[in-house]
């Protein structure tokens, strides 16, 4: 952990004012000093019992449970019945498994792509062009709905015959496009309106980070009379990437595992041009009565993020941050 | 902000959530049940919400008949209904009566989480002949008991507005006259075409007619069909030509998709979207249904069925008329005939009163007070005969539909078993055609496939 | 107050967040750059409200007058019927007349059950999360980070494996159809409020503590006294995200709830959509739904705009 720079945090100022007060705090205790217990290990068990009741019961268990009946045939009224890895070998062989992966990754692509470049201009835009709450407050708004209601709202908007998006284009003369029910379309359209839900919030994530940076670095870009573009590759980019590489882990795994949206906007439709892994999986199990192929499927999606977790926090670790 | 009021304001949280959470988890009410007799409260769902009102009414006469048991009606969205309706298999939480539907009961059955009707004494009494034709047949196992009692019917129909059919040059008769073939379209076809009308005012069946802009369709679009076997899609054509779905009905286990005149009404089905007579798959959406599409004249015949009278009736501005179903090369016309029935859940904890309730929404007096409110056609012929007086006094004549079940040429609702993988196969085949434009081919593919799942149950 | 550092420079506080600081450049003309910056940041600024207006407009109109003029800018056909029957206003006779579904919204009801779970279940996460995050952050014990990074493992565990055990377990708690039930799964932790609040302890200054610990006082007092007032920003931060989160979940309160009195403001809206199968969609109704299960959230938004923007943050994050 690199030692702190008298400007760099902010708690700075605030320990020296509670450095005091810890001194107080501390002879309000006792009135000799006690021997520090060499481990932790009683005190840490209490701090973190129900995070671990919690973790193990709605967590680890229901995990375990889920990968032993991927290799069961479950239809969820009955006990589940032992049948090896016949659940994965229809996992290998089924077409609509792997096409349904294939168009998670094209959404998650699509989504988190957007996402982030669209999020690091409102932040920099937050950063260098206004200052305004009111500004951030607006781009956060449509984090304060549900997916279900964004999806509503959107396919309201978009619809191929009442919607206003619709009549725009059709009086721009771009003709109407069936956004939620063209095989091309569809998971461009629910891309867009999950980055509508979202980019405000990754936007003032990474808008703290920039905040987080010391303005010395920009005044001497500036004084050597660099450029605003320029500053942002050579400075902000940079000195961002401890920030960017936490944010995009954490929404590529949620991006990942996409459901409402599509449940409310398409269903999965048109045959299929929809239907992410997360869809697929939900009929299988609630739809299909087959919760042992379901879970099979599940496994193969927590295998996939899992990879991608760990390639991720591989390739985060080797950028420090270049500030320090 | 002072450390002791953070430390006390959060113990304070923690101590409320709990107790919060305590008193929430406390003030949930069971339903307590007597064990003894048919006494107690009877759970019923249902999804449509326009049906509401009369099955309160039926309650409330029950109710009146047998004082010692309660009807609690619960709607559910179609949506959710389902999700729920498992999850509470599952969790122990299913209602003890709910209405149920072709296309799930077979799961039910296999999962054994249903009465068996004619093992319940209230119940084991249901004749078949009381009920509209072949209806009560379908809602039989494979093992041959009953587990759902009929509870109303539906059939297919065209839609339109009269000021609209006139204006072309059509009367109700001639609508009433049509008639199709798989190869040049009949006198049905030429009606379309000359129905829909193109951005410059040119009908269909005009020199000079551009089908890249279509302003009003000559016929409505509800999607592939895929999901339903395109009941209100082409199953009116389908039907009325030498062919049905499956070897036998119910409980057939060999699908007919392969068979080269289905495979043919198809094609001329889906190339009326070519030709520009019938919406290509987007124009409309999910949302936007042949209701919408007729009452905001975008569509000259709409179809749809007999559930959706009362939604057309008040369209704003349209004067409907209803048509049958034009006849086909088999000599007459055809529609689906599908039916909804009752069914008990194995939950149920006292399945006498559930049976009683069953019973009593079979029964004569019931079905009449259902088809008074003239939202559907309930199973018994006098309470369908209630709902057509009952339309008619709104001023619809709802022949079109009725005449089919008179003439019988309905032909019933598939009942296969594993539905939904069945549908899980077939709907995207049939998307795809409609919309990407795959060749009809392809049916055979999947047709293959279905047979397969089918053989190994 | 006694201070043995070398005065800091300002402006880092937190409250500098919001202004900040420095010397201001020069007044220039807007560049070309500058322009057309100002010309993406307005657009993606309409691009996000506009749906709110939108949802507005077509809550006020009647279903008949949408249909037929589908782009007016201003409510078509101007109605309050959506809003009636969204609150059980009209008759059911009424609502199919205009295109409805009879069905209501007992919005009070569902509103407070909303509430409660968000509440129980923001409190509790939050503050068992930060419990375990300063164990992870600062106790001393064997295998300490190895069981921090099975927490972590957690982040990867797709939501649909959880779902159906975790239902169980509720039902055989007999907790379906509360709102305890309903809570109870988020209630104790979330790998991401844990590894959140780690990141935050971590960074906080350790000789502050240490002088604490050097004077005497035990490590629980410390974690009261001092680091969770220093973390009271994240902290905040985590409850707000907490709370919309448990605020707009929408599938696991609609498998868990049955009746009216464990129903919250997600799934009624759900419910309220889905009702006729068949007919076309009452998007008047629908979308004052929409605007009435948002508005909660957008009122506590307004009321605490100021905070919630600037308590989202990563300050000292390392």
């Amino acid at each position: 952990m690199a030692t702190e720079s008298p400007v760099s945090s902010p708690l700075t100022t605030a320990s020296t004012r509670r450095r005091s007060r810890a001194t107080d705090l501390a002879r309000a205790g006792t009135t000799s000093p006690r021997r520090r217990p060499r481990n932790d290990l009683w005190l840490a068990l209490i701090f973190i019992a129900p995070a671990s009741v919690g973790f193990a019961v709605f967590l680890a268990w229901p995990t375990v449970r889920g990968i032993y009946l991927s290799f069961t045939s479950f239809n969820l009224l009955t006990p589940p019945v032992f049948t090896g890895l016949q659940n994965y070998e229809r996992l290998v062989q089924d077409s609509i498994f792997w096409h349904s992966m294939a168009v998670t990754v094209e959404y998650v692509l699509l989504n988190i792509g957007f996402q982030t470049i669209l999020a690091l201009f409102i932040a920099v835009m937050m950063h260098r062009l206004t200052k305004s709450t009111f500004v951030r407050g607006i781009v956060l708004a449509p984090y304060l709905v549900s997916n279900v209601v964004a999806a509503l709202i959107w396919l309201w908007i978009l619809d191929t015959q009442l919607g206003i998006g619709n009549e725009i284009l059709s009086a721009i003369g771009v003709g109407r496009i069936p956004f939620l029910q063209s095989d091309f379309w569809g998971i461009p359209t629910i891309a867009f309106i999950n980055v509508w839900r979202n980019v405000g919030y990754t936007a003032l994530l990474i808008f703290a980070g920039l905040q987080a940076l010391p303005e010395q670095v920009y005044e001497a870009g500036r004084i050597d009379g660099a450029s605003e573009w320029k500053m942002f590759w050579r400075i902000t980019v940079p000195l961002l990437r401890p920030i960017l590489s936490l944010v995009l882990i954490i929404t590529i795994i949620g991006s990942f595992q996409v459901f409402d949206t599509v449940a409310i906007a398409t269903q999965g439709g048109p045959a299929n041009a929809t239907n992410v892994v997360q869809n697929y999986i939900y009929n299988l199990a609630f739809g299909r009565f087959q919760f042992g192929y379901a879970s099979a499927v599940s496994v193969a999606l927590l295998i996939v993020l899992s990879i991608i977790t760990i390639i991720q926090y591989r390739l985060s670790r080797s950028g420090e941050s270049d500030l320090d | 902000m002072t450390n002791s009021i953070t430390r006390r304001a959060l113990f304070a949280g923690g101590a409320s959530a709990l107790a919060l959470g305590a008193l929430a988890a406390c003030s949930t009410t069971g339903t307590p049940n007597p064990r003894s007799g048919a006494t107690g409260t009877v759970s019923y769902w249902l999804w449509d919400s326009n049906q509401l009102p009369a099955y309160q009414a039926v309650a409330k006469a029950f109710e009146r008949e047998n004082p010692g048991i309660t009807i609690r009606i619960t709607q559910l969205g179609w949506a959710d209904y389902w999700t729920k309706l498992t999850a509470g298999f599952i969790a122990g939480t299913a209602p003890d009566v709910f209405t149920d539907h072709l296309s799930k009961f077979p799961q039910f059955a296999d999962l054994d989480v249903l009465y068996k009707l004619d093992e319940l004494e209230a119940t084991s009494g249901i004749r078949d002949d009381d009920y509209q034709s072949g209806l009560a047949q379908l809602w039989k196992g494979r093992d041959g008991h009953r587990y759902g009692s009929p509870k109303d019917w539906d059939t297919v129909a065209m839609f339109y507005d009269q000021k609209v059919i006139a204006k072309a040059g059509y009367t109700a008769d001639d609508l009433a006259a049509l008639s199709w073939n798989p190869d040049d379209g009949g006198t049905f076809e030429r009606a379309v075409a000359h129905l829909t009308i193109d951005g410059k005012g040119r009908r269909g069946d005009e020199p000079g007619f551009d089908k890249t802009d279509v302003a009003v369709y000559g016929m409505s679009a509800n999607g592939s069909g895929g999901d339903g076997f395109g009941q209100t899609q082409w199953s009116p054509f389908t039907g009325s030509i030498d062919w049905f779905y499956t070897n036998k009905n119910p409980w057939g286990n060999r699908f007919r998709y392969d068979d080269a005149g289905f495979q043919k009404t198809i094609s001329w089905y889906f190339g009326l979207a070519e030709k520009g007579y019938m919406p290509k798959y987007g124009v409309f959406s999910t949302t936007t249904g042949p209701d919408v599409q007729l009452g905001s004249k975008k569509v000259a015949l709409s179809f749809n069925g007999s559930w959706m009278i009362g939604t057309y009736a008040n369209l704003p501005g349209i004067d409907v008329g209803i048509a049958p179903t034009p006849t086909g090369p088999i000599g007459h016309r055809a529609s689906m005939f599908n039916g909804l029935g009752d069914s008990i859940t194995k939950q149920a904890r006292n399945p006498e009163a559930a049976a009683k309730w069953v019973a009593f929404l079979g029964s004569a007096a019931a079905q009449e007070i259902v088809g008074r409110a003239g939202i559907v056609f309930p199973a018994r012929r006098s309470g369908t005969d209630a709902a057509v007086a009952a339309y008619a006094k709104r001023g619809l004549d709802v022949t079109a539909f009725t005449e089919q079940v008179e003439d019988g040429t309905t032909f019933l609702f598939p009942v296969t078993r594993n539905p939904a993988d069945v549908q899980a196969l077939v709907q995207p085949a049939f998307d795809d055609i409609y919309a990407n434009g795959k060749p009809i081919s392809t049916l055979t593919g999947v047709n293959e496939q279905v047979n397969n799942l089918l053989a190994l149950t | 107050m006694t201070s043995t550092l070398p005065p800091v420079v300002e402006p880092q506080t937190t409250r500098a967040i919001t202004t900040r600081g420095g010397p201001r450049p020069p007044r220039r003309k807007p560049s070309v750059g500058r322009v057309i910056a100002w010309i993406a940041m307005i657009a993606v600024i309409v691009v996000t409200l506009f749906p709110f207006y939108w949802i507005l407009r077509t809550a006020l109109s009647s279903n008949g007058a949408i249909s037929a003029d589908p782009t007016s800018l201003l409510p078509t056909g101007f109605s309050l019927g959506g809003f009636e029957r969204v609150f059980g206003l009209q008759s059911t006779k009424e609502a199919l007349a205009q295109g409805g579904s009879g069905a209501a919204i007992n919005f009070w009801q569902y509103l407070l059950n909303s509430v409660l779970t968000a509440t129980m279940i923001t409190v509790g996460q939050v503050f068992f999360s930060a419990g375990a995050a300063y164990a992870f952050a600062r106790l001393r014990w064997p295998g300490r980070d190895r069981v921090f990074a099975v927490f972590l493992a957690g982040l990867m565990v797709p939501t649909i494996f959880t779902l159906l055990p975790n239902f169980t377990l509720i039902k055989s708690l007999g907790l379906v159809d509360t709102l305890f039930g309903i809570a109870l799964p988020s209630m104790l932790m979330t790998p991401f409020a844990v590894f959140f609040l780690r990141q935050f302890f971590l960074g906080i200054s350790r000789e502050v503590e240490e002088a604490a610990l050097i004077d005497g006082a035990g490590k629980v007092r410390v974690f009261f006294r001092l680091i969770l007032p220093m973390a009271s920003a994240p902290i905040a931060t985590l409850a707000v995200l907490t709370y919309i989160t448990a605020w707009n979940d929408y599938f696991w309160p609609l498998m868990v709830s049955y009746t009216d009195s464990s129903r919250v403001l997600t799934v009624a809206l759900g419910v309220f959509k889905s009702q006729s199968p068949q007919s076309g969609t009452d998007w008047a109704g629908l979308m004052a739904a929409t605007l009435v299960a948002a508005l909660p959230m957008i009122v506590l938004f307004g009321v605490f705009a100021k905070r919630i923007v600037n308590s989202i943050g990563f300050s000292g994050i390392k």
